[in-house]
């Protein structure tokens, strides 16, 4: 069978690659091979998506590597990380389109993108615990560079911050996965295995446990260890920030399931009650210092601490329900939330920027009235303020209704997480009434609305807002599958 | 099933089809809401005739969405659908010198299309997306002149109340599915025990929100900044109308401890709002706090176990209120304001629009035989009749007292005075709406048997109350034409014109608190980053530290051990002379050592 996966993983690698090995290459030029090659994976991650999942993984491609140590080139996917992998191929040809109006080292710009893009669909499709966290910290070092060379004012201090602070926090995965491959029999690197009898018990899958949380709490992030988040975001560039919040942060939650919770189950449904707290507490802060900001992008990135947090709830919960059903209804608002999020936070992502491109400011204080000025990104940015404070119809509706519903039948008190969904409406109805209603000031009465290129890179993500709020039956039908047959 | 269907789509299409042509928005508004009345009607006949319509679509895994059609979804479908086509018929000429009409019927095409969905919905899910989607369209259409002082404030402020009391909807939601394990609304109604009590209370939560009920009725006064048709509309078969709708579906569920607890906001809410309608000098903040006054009503009698009655005032409150509103919109057109000190002598400036303004006013005030009349009087009868009746029954007749009250006095505040004769534009399609409205104000009344008969009920009806009930409105109206407001309430009515607000209201005791711990935690959350940033210049400090150990400490052992090697080497160099008999003497030391040790070695085992 044609390696579709294989593939798809690396057809943007061997872009980033011909970029490098043809340096006299336009800015234009640049630009349009990174658009096609995305737009290729975008086909490719398509095809992905025909052939389907079922309840295990499909689509697997094994090569054997390093035979005597039982690690191997082993991708494939399943119900919950193919919706990822779609994810991540819209977001990042999306950042491409975007990214026309780069003009400063376009070249090394889009290299980078595409590198990113391979490592982050690794991290989805990789079934190997070597290959994931080679994947893991590849990400780390795409995005170091992405923030420090073509960030804002204060970019270095912040690729440096983000670059420590993640490092650190992955080290602690790596003694994980040394210790679930010494705990196998036969030793082996293989997550299937991993996942099909926990090689750990006791106070070793403990550890490992908390070791995986540890890592996977800075990257998703979880509170306290999320300040790195507004800091990167503020100072990323604008694809950059696309990517950090559509895609990266979904390498932690997605490695709290696939890691944490299918390969130490009983750990994770001892700790559950504090997971779930954290998570609790995480999204409540986030909303709350969400509420707090007047700086739009810091405003949107703390909105992801709160999303994510219900994201980790919803996983928290999935991992101490005893009944199959409830479990399966957690993870579902889990893995959906994911998704939703990454659409979502990405086109605000975009919007603000394209603001700020115009304005220089992501003061909120600053703008006023622009609705009447460009009705198209005000009517857009409604659409997806909307879109993030939950309101049905549109993507994080269904995925924040399964998990509070799950989180009531497992943790009832943990309920009250589902405040956040009135303060993140306060705060976006802050935002718009502040930012795009009102009478608009002189300032900015030369202001054009969306051009051909911005309206390109919002309405596919606008479709998708829409389209995963009224039919997230689409998506749900392929992670249920999955998540109905995880038995813990 | 075509007919319910066709109930919904028709608007939604409409809204399609408004933003994608941008042309003649008013008449796409009319033919969507039109397909609508035709649906819900053929839906009703059908129903009537006793078929029944089901349909499932898919939804969540598990939790499918679903549409029904019974008695009392049809009947509530086609109320929507009579109230949108006559507020849009009046639209066409309310709007006629308005910018922005794409964007006006677009969104009350959106906002009917939600209702319908709401009243059609079999499942929690689809009930409560609904649920949102009309207050998204409510926030929409109330900012719809977002660029003028404080329009954008009400808009916020009507969505952030009415969404925090939607919380109380998610959470039932959440029990009721828990419990039943499924989301179908008639199956999750049969919960019992403190489940089915504590669902209950906070359904009633959600519903007080969006029904304006005390305490959280203050949303619905600002909320009188939106267009007139909005209001309209808003007042009599969406928004607020919603609140009453899901307890009239929700009925089943309530013990009777949560029934009196509905009772008994209810009729707080009819007459703290009936007297803040007497106080005001505002002529839509007027309709705006009756609106509240009469769905406490409704919750009356629910709270007294007749749902019927609730739903026959919901009825006929949907005509009588949405005539007034267009009446009122009329005379704002006018005069370009709403106060009663600006609309002085309009009625008789005006005095066909007048007229039906009086006629929905009086038939709000019970005045028999008007459709009021017979719906209140279920009302009162129902709160008679409970075994609640020592609360219920009082509060049901003072509210009554206070709506003739404020009827006679809006009426008087608006025919005494100077005529002037502006003209107002659009008044044609504006009578087309207002009549159609008026007539159902007047003849309702005789519906309501056939009406009730169909979803099942009967109406309470009791001889003493229908005396008492039309004594006390008749009653009301003398004192409100003759009597002046300040001389009736007295003390009361600075505060009532306020709203009772308490202290500074939501801004004091929600609005600023959430702010103040935003700002707490923005700040608390920047100290966290410091502190980690400080943790690690503190690893740097470390390392640099561990430097110098390093080349004073490891280093230096490494150095001093490789010295001591080169002394031993050094010393043993010594030995070694070279010279044969000294080397012959170590050797032979060395081996009757060894051969001494191994001698003792062996004897000792």
């Amino acid at each position: 069978m044609f390696p579709l996966v294989s593939v798809t993983l690396f057809l943007p690698l061997l872009g980033a690659a011909l970029l490098v090995a043809l340096p006299g290459v336009s800015t234009r030029g640049a630009h349009a091979l990174g658009l096609v090659v995305s737009g290729l994976t975008m086909l490719g991650a398509a095809g992905m998506w025909a052939r389907g999942a079922g309840a295990g993984f499909s689509q697997v491609e094994e090569v054997s590597w390093m035979p005597s140590l039982g690690a191997a080139y082993r991708v494939g996917v399943d119900g919950i990380s193919l919706p990822l992998v779609l994810l991540t191929v819209v977001l990042f040809f999306v950042s491409f389109v975007f990214s026309a109006n780069v003009t400063e080292r376009a070249r090394s710009y889009m290299a980078l993108f595409l590198l990113l893009e391979t490592a982050s669909l690794g991290v989805f499709v990789a079934l190997d615990a070597i290959l994931f966290y080679v994947f893991f910290e590849v990400t780390l070092v795409a995005m170091y560079f992405i923030i420090a060379d073509w960030g804002h004012e204060g970019r270095q201090r912040a690729a440096l911050t983000f670059f420590l602070y993640t490092l650190l926090g992955s080290l602690p995965l790596l003694l994980a996965i040394l210790g679930l491959y010494l705990g196998s029999d036969p030793r082996t690197f293989d997550m299937r295995a991993f996942i099909e009898s926990p090689p750990l018990a006791g106070l070793a899958a403990m550890l490992a446990f908390i070791a995986m949380f540890v890592t996977f709490a800075v990257k998703t992030p979880i509170f306290p260890v999320h300040t790195w988040l507004p800091a990167a975001h503020v100072e990323a560039p604008t694809a950059g920030s696309v990517i950090l919040a559509g895609v990266m942060l979904k390498l932690g939650t997605y490695g709290l399931v696939r890691f944490a919770l299918q390969m130490t189950p009983d750990a994770f449904r001892v700790a559950a009650p504090y997971v779930a707290a954290l998570a609790v507490f995480t999204a409540l802060y986030g909303a709350f210092v969400a509420l707090g900001q007047t700086d739009l992008k810091r405003l949107i990135a703390y909105t992801s601490v709160n999303h994510m947090g219900y994201v980790v709830l919803g996983v928290a919960v999935a991992a101490a329900a005893t009944d199959t059903g409830v479990r399966a209804l957690a993870l579902d608002g889990a893995v959906l939330q994911m998704v939703s999020h990454g659409v979502v936070t990405g086109a605000l992502f975009l919007l603000v920027g394209m603001l700020h491109d115009r304005t220089h400011t992501r003061e909120m204080g600053e703008l006023g009235g622009l609705l009447r000025i460009v009705p198209g990104l005000g009517w857009l940015f409604i659409l997806a303020a909307f879109a993030s404070l939950g309101l049905p119809g549109l993507a994080h509706f269904p995925a924040e209704f399964q998990v509070f519903l799950g989180t009531l039948r497992v943790y009832p008190v943990a309920v009250v997480a589902v405040l956040g969904i009135v303060i993140t409406a306060g705060l976006y109805l802050r935002a718009i009434q502040t930012a795009f209603l009102g009478k608009p000031s002189e300032r900015w009465h030369e202001m054009k609305d969306l051009g051909r290129r911005e309206i390109l890179t919002i309405i596919p993500l606008a479709i998708l807002i829409v389209g995963i709020g009224v039919a997230p039956f689409l998506l749900l039908d392929v992670i249920h599958r999955t998540t109905e047959a995880i038995g813990l | 099933m075509t007919s319910v269907a066709l109930t919904i789509l028709g608007p939604l299409a409409a809204m399609v089809a408004i933003l994608a042509i941008r042309y003649a928005a008013p008449a796409l508004a009319l033919l969507g809401v039109g397909a609508a009345l035709i649906g819900a009607i053929t839906t009703l006949v059908g129903v009537a005739g006793g078929a029944r319509y089901a349909a499932t679509l898919p939804g969540l895994p598990d939790l499918p969405l679903r549409l029904t059609a019974t008695p009392l979804t049809a009947v509530l479908a086609a109320i929507v659908a009579v109230v949108s086509v006559f507020v849009i018929l009046y639209a066409v000429g309310y709007m006629k010198e308005e910018g922005g009409k794409v964007r006006f019927f677009a969104q009350m095409s959106f906002f009917a299309a939600a209702m319908e969905t709401l009243v059609l919905a079999g499942d929690w899910v689809l009930l409560l997306a609904a649920w949102e989607m009309i207050g998204l369209a409510s926030y929409l259409l109330i900012g719809f002149w977002y660029e003028e002082d404080g329009i954008a404030e009400a808009a916020t402020r009507a969505f952030l109340y009415t969404r925090t009391a939607d919380l109380g909807l998610y959470l039932g939601i959440f029990i009721l599915i828990s419990q039943a394990g499924t989301s179908e609304i008639p199956r999750t109604l049969e919960v019992g025990g403190s489940a089915a009590f504590a669902a209950s209370l906070l359904v009633l939560l959600a519903a007080a929100g969006k029904s304006a009920q005390t305490p959280l009725q203050g949303w619905l006064q600002a909320a009188m900044v939106g267009p007139t048709p909005v209001s309209a509309l808003l007042h009599s078969a969406t928004l607020v109308a919603a609140g009453a709708i899901l307890l009239i579906r929700a009925f089943p569920l309530f013990p009777p401890g949560a029934l009196l607890i509905m009772g008994a906001l209810g009729g707080v809410t009819v007459v703290v709002t009936g007297l803040m309608a007497v106080a005001n000098r505002d002529l839509k903040r007027l309709l705006a706090a009756s609106t509240s006054s009469q769905y406490g009503f409704m919750l009356l009698a629910l709270g007294a176990g007749s749902p019927v009655a609730a739903l026959a005032h919901l009825t006929v409150h949907a005509a009588m209120k949405s005539a007034l509103f267009l009446g009122s919109g009329v005379f704002q057109h006018a005069r370009s304001s709403t106060e009663f000190s600006k609309l002085a002598g309009i009625g008789r400036e005006r005095p066909l629009v007048f007229a039906g303004f009086a006629v929905a006013g009086l038939a709000l005030a019970g005045v028999p035989p008007l459709a009021g009349f017979w719906s209140k009087d279920a009302v009162i009868a129902a709160t008679y009749e409970s075994p609640a009746a020592w609360l219920l029954f009082p509060l049901a007749l003072v509210g009554t007292a206070l709506t003739g009250i404020y009827v006679a006095r809006t009426l008087r505040l608006l025919w005494k005075g100077e005529k002037q004769n502006e003209p107002v534009a659009g008044i044609t399609w504006m009578g087309a709406g207002l009549s159609g409205l008026v007539a159902l104000a007047v003849v309702l009344g005789f519906a309501l048997e056939p009406l009730t008969r169909l979803v099942g009920g009967e109406l309470p009806k009791d001889l003493l109350t229908v005396m008492l009930g039309a004594g006390v409105a008749l009653g009301g109206l003398v004192l409100g034409w003759f009597v002046s407001v300040d001389s009736l309430l007295g003390p009361l009515r600075s505060s009532a014109e306020k709203g009772f607000r308490i202290g500074g209201g939501f801004e004091q005791f929600v609005a600023r608190p959430a702010l103040a711990v935003a700002r707490a935690t923005d700040t608390f959350d920047g100290g966290i980053h410091r502190g980690v940033l400080g943790v690690g210049r503190v690893g740097l400090g470390l390392a640099r530290v561990s430097r110098l150990t390093d080349e004073k400490g490891i280093d230096g052992l490494i150095f001093a051990l490789v010295r001591g090697t080169r002394s031993l080497g050094h010393r043993a160099r010594r030995l070694q002379t070279g010279l044969v008999h000294k080397e012959l003497l170590l050797a032979v030391t060395g081996g009757a050592l060894i051969l001494a040790l191994l001698a003792i070695g062996t004897l000792a085992s």
